[in-house]
């Protein structure tokens, strides 16, 4: 059958605001909380009360599958375990770092003498040992991806971010141009992969216009540019507009490994010195924030403080009636209480006022929700088969192509939660099979 | 320290501005009736006051009487919130249920396809079908199974159809002068002749641009085609109704009624064409078969509906005991809107694959079957040398 490409829609961006902004470092703050869960899965703390930490030094160990260390991510001494506040809206307990101010490095983060001649299982091993996971969102251990057995043709790295109002990637790559590619080309001798490609959105011309210049040097990889639509940054929706392939479960079946620029960029500095996961970008953003703008802070940073450094909330802002956003409005998640922590998968915290106009008419059967589905499903009939228990025609409907896009309830003209719908059927289609 | 709101994601929706919306897409389709309605008080009131043949206070009649479809069905809501809902027995509680009921379009709907001079107590009637056992009694707006406006119509067409043109039926003060009319409408001739012939069902209301303009004997606001058209663009542009509906619907009655013409010896374009001028075709089509709520809710659901009340429509224009095949088309195809609108969704989700293709044929054979029906029983109608054929089925 001919391929039926996932398809998008083009919504507002937002992006503009914390944009005008230059990337800001902070990387000294006076506690970090390491959260002792990486997806979902609980991690073993092999640090005490007590104990002085270096700066790359492990201090957490994930275990099972996916298996990796977490580093300390700034240097002093570890003073408490806590609950915090963790991006997956629950309190997770988190190492407390207290700050020396001193920034020591661990042993290990040293430069890379041997760096032309690393052969793919040692890169493999470095991802490892560093604790790489995907930064766009998923926080998926990098290293799995490409202990694949599938051969594998070509890594994209995916610098779409087609979140509105988020933009953490895209200073990352404006500012590190050089390190991105460098970083893929790692990538591509880990996987022993033919080319790589940097697939951008439309919209970030910018990215074009530093990395264009240095493509030179790297004589197989190379630069497409995706149309200006949302999800355009979903794995899935990348592959097949990039490679006209598509697959099921893993873009490896298509011979193709997805890695998240900042990722990338991560990397690049993990093989040149060793240096693991322990800094990110993150936007602070929205309507409720007086500076609008991205930080670059060691993973535990409390968000408040960066709150603090962007000015705080706008004047008269009520909390009542605004969210506080962990990562992007359209698959993010409102927390209650704002003290999150970054973590590896936060991208942006968004503060924004709620709509005053929230009218809740019945669903008039518009049809706008199928019609806009990247996946072609028909989330009305969903609903109404999950309203009726009926999972076999859950089934049918294939309501586990869904990936929450959150598109169905964007463009409902009844405000009607049809994502949340279609999320419970999922949910109840995976307990009746 | 803070606390904020919940909510559920996205925290983003195009409703936000408040320039889309339910409500926006009510009003919309309200603005896009505009024409229709005032084209109808054009016709069938002011054009006949000028030509001498009403008083004053006559020509305002049409448009008092579209205007009262839409107020009596608003009324019948009012009362049914007032009965059911307790909490709803002031002045703020109504206002407030019908404010997300959207009462009027049943209304006005009904109204405009009523011929001119249908009693003010069957118009009642017909409201009270519509809004009350068509729409309240399904469990209001978004639940109803039939079209309110429609099922209001047919109610009538059933029961009070006799009423209406002992009363004075379809013609104006204007159209009953024209001798040629003989009180029908050109589908009622057709119905009544039996035969595909230009100078019996074409000829007496002049020609074919009367018919594309709307200056022929019909319901009040179904004649004029181009003025449906204007509203079509207008729904089509606001993305208040799917453009493709009313397209594949009138494209599909207009290759049958072409292949019907061929059939019975008339290969003519002009019958295809007279076919999809009349009978309030595009009326139904445009802000009938369009009507979100009673019709499938995926792309491919909605081709398949169309097809399907296309087909409909031209087999009940040639078996059916009312001339109009439109109304009663859509009002059986609403009954299968539901399953239609399943086994489509899984088809479109999972693409025509093993599991699917059964599924597919099914539909397209039974779509298929009631093509060829309407031929054979067209042929039966109109052909002497088909009787025989006919008579098989």
């Amino acid at each position: 059958m001919i391929l039926r490409k996932a398809k998008g829609i083009h919504i507002d961006g937002f992006k503009k605001m914390s944009r005008e902004l230059p990337l800001r470092e902070y990387l000294d703050p006076q506690f970090v909380y390491i959260p002792l869960l990486q997806q979902n899965s609980p991690l073993k703390k092999v640090v005490e009360i007590g104990s002085d930490v270096k700066i790359g030094q492990v201090v957490a160990m994930r275990e099972g599958f996916g298996a990796m260390p977490i580093h300390a991510s700034i240097s002093g001494t570890v003073t408490a375990f806590k609950k915090v506040w963790h991006a997956s809206g629950k309190m997770i307990e988190a190492i407390e770092i207290e700050n020396d101010k001193l920034s020591r490095l661990d042993d290990s983060i040293l430069p890379e003498i041997n760096i032309k001649i690393l052969s793919q299982e040692q890169l493999i091993q470095k991802m490892r040992d560093g604790g790489l996971s995907g930064l766009g969102g998923a926080g998926f251990p990098t290293y799995i991806k490409y202990q694949t057995k599938c051969p594998i043709d070509t890594i994209i790295i995916n610098a779409i971010e087609c979140e509105p109002y988020m933009t953490c990637d895209y200073m990352l790559t404006v500012k590190y141009p050089e390190k991105l590619l460098k970083g893929l080309s790692y990538f591509i001798k880990a996987a022993n992969a033919r080319n790589g490609i940097i697939a951008f959105k439309s919209y970030n011309q910018d990215i074009k216009n530093v990395l264009e210049p240095l493509l030179d040097k790297y004589p197989n990889i190379e630069l497409r540019e995706l149309k200006d639509v949302y999800p355009a940054g979903w794995e899935k929706y990348v592959v097949e507009q990039v490679t006209n392939k598509t697959y099921v479960k893993l873009p490896s079946e298509a011979g193709v490994i997805v890695d998240n620029s900042a990722t990338a960029i991560c990397f690049a500095d993990m093989v040149d010195n060793n240096i693991p996961l322990i800094s990110r970008v993150i936007t602070i953003t929205g309507e409720g924030i007086k500076q609008p703008q991205n930080f670059y802070v060691p993973l535990g940073t409390k968000v408040s403080d960066l709150i603090a450094l962007a000015g705080g909330y706008v004047e008269g802002l009520d909390p009542k009636i605004s969210w506080y956003l962990a990562g992007g409005p359209m698959t993010g998640r409102a927390i209650l209480i704002d003290e999150l922590i970054v973590n590896d998968t936060l991208g942006a915290v968004i503060v924004k006022g709620i709509p005053k106009d929230n009218e809740n008419p019945e669903c008039l059967g518009c049809g706008k929700c199928s019609d806009v589905c990247p996946v072609f499903l028909t989330p009305t009939a969903i609903k109404s088969a999950f309203d009726r228990n009926d999972v076999s025609l859950i089934k049918n409907l294939n309501a586990d192509k869904c990936m929450q896009c959150g598109l169905c309830s964007y463009i409902c003209p009844s405000r009607i939660e049809i994502t949340d719908f279609v999320a419970r059927a999922k949910t109840l289609m995976a307990k009746g099979a | 320290m803070a606390r904020f709101s919940g909510g559920k994601a996205p925290f983003l929706r195009i409703t936000d501005s408040g320039e889309k919306g339910t409500k926006i897409i009510m009003r919309d389709f309200i603005i896009g009736l505009l024409p229709v309605v005032l084209f109808a008080w054009y016709k069938n009131g002011i054009m006949v006051y000028i030509e001498g043949n009403i008083t004053f206070m006559e020509m305002l009649y049409p448009l008092i009487f579209i205007i009262l479809g839409g107020l009596l069905s608003v009324l019948f809501e009012a009362v049914f919130f007032y009965i059911t809902d307790k909490s709803a027995r002031n002045v703020k509680g109504i206002m407030g249920k019908l404010k997300l009921s959207y009462g009027a379009i049943p209304g006005l709907l009904l109204a405009l396809f009523l011929p001119l001079y249908t009693p003010i107590w069957v118009l009642m009637f017909g409201c009270f079908m519509a809004t009350i056992v068509g729409k309240m009694l399904f469990g209001g707006f978004g639940h109803n199974i039939f079209n309110p406006a429609i099922l209001g119509g047919v109610a009538i067409m059933f029961t009070l159809y006799g009423v209406i043109g002992k009363a004075g039926g379809f013609l104006n003060a204007s159209e009953v002068l024209v001798d040629s009319y003989a009180g029908a409408t050109p589908l009622a001739i057709l119905s009544s002749s039996k035969a595909i012939d230009y100078n019996t069902i074409v000829a007496p209301y002049g020609n074919l641009w009367n018919f594309f303009i709307g200056t022929i004997p019909g319901s009040i606001g179904e004649t004029s085609f181009l003025v449906i058209m204007i509203s079509y663009l207008w729904l089509s542009i606001r993305k208040v109704i799917n453009w493709s509906t009313p397209l594949i619907y009138v494209g599909t009655v207009f290759v049958l009624s072409w292949i019907i013409g061929m059939v019975n010896g008339e290969a003519g374009i002009w019958f295809p064409v007279y076919s999809i001028l009349s009978g309030g075709l595009v009326f139904g089509a445009v802000f009938m078969a369009t009507e979100p709520v009673t019709t499938p809710k995926n792309s491919l659901g909605k081709i398949y509906f169309a097809l399907f009340i296309g087909a409909l429509t031209v087999l009940f224009r040639f078996i059916g005991n009312f001339p109009e095949g439109v109304a009663t088309s859509i009002i059986v195809m609403n009954i299968f809107t539901m399953p239609l609108d399943n086994v489509t969704a899984v088809i479109r989700s999972t693409g025509i694959k093993k599991k699917t293709i059964g599924k597919f044929a099914f539909l397209t054979i039974l779509l298929l079957l009631i093509m060829v029906y309407a031929v054979i029983k067209s042929m039966n109608l109109y052909s002497l040398s088909a009787i025989f054929v006919g008579g098989l089925f």
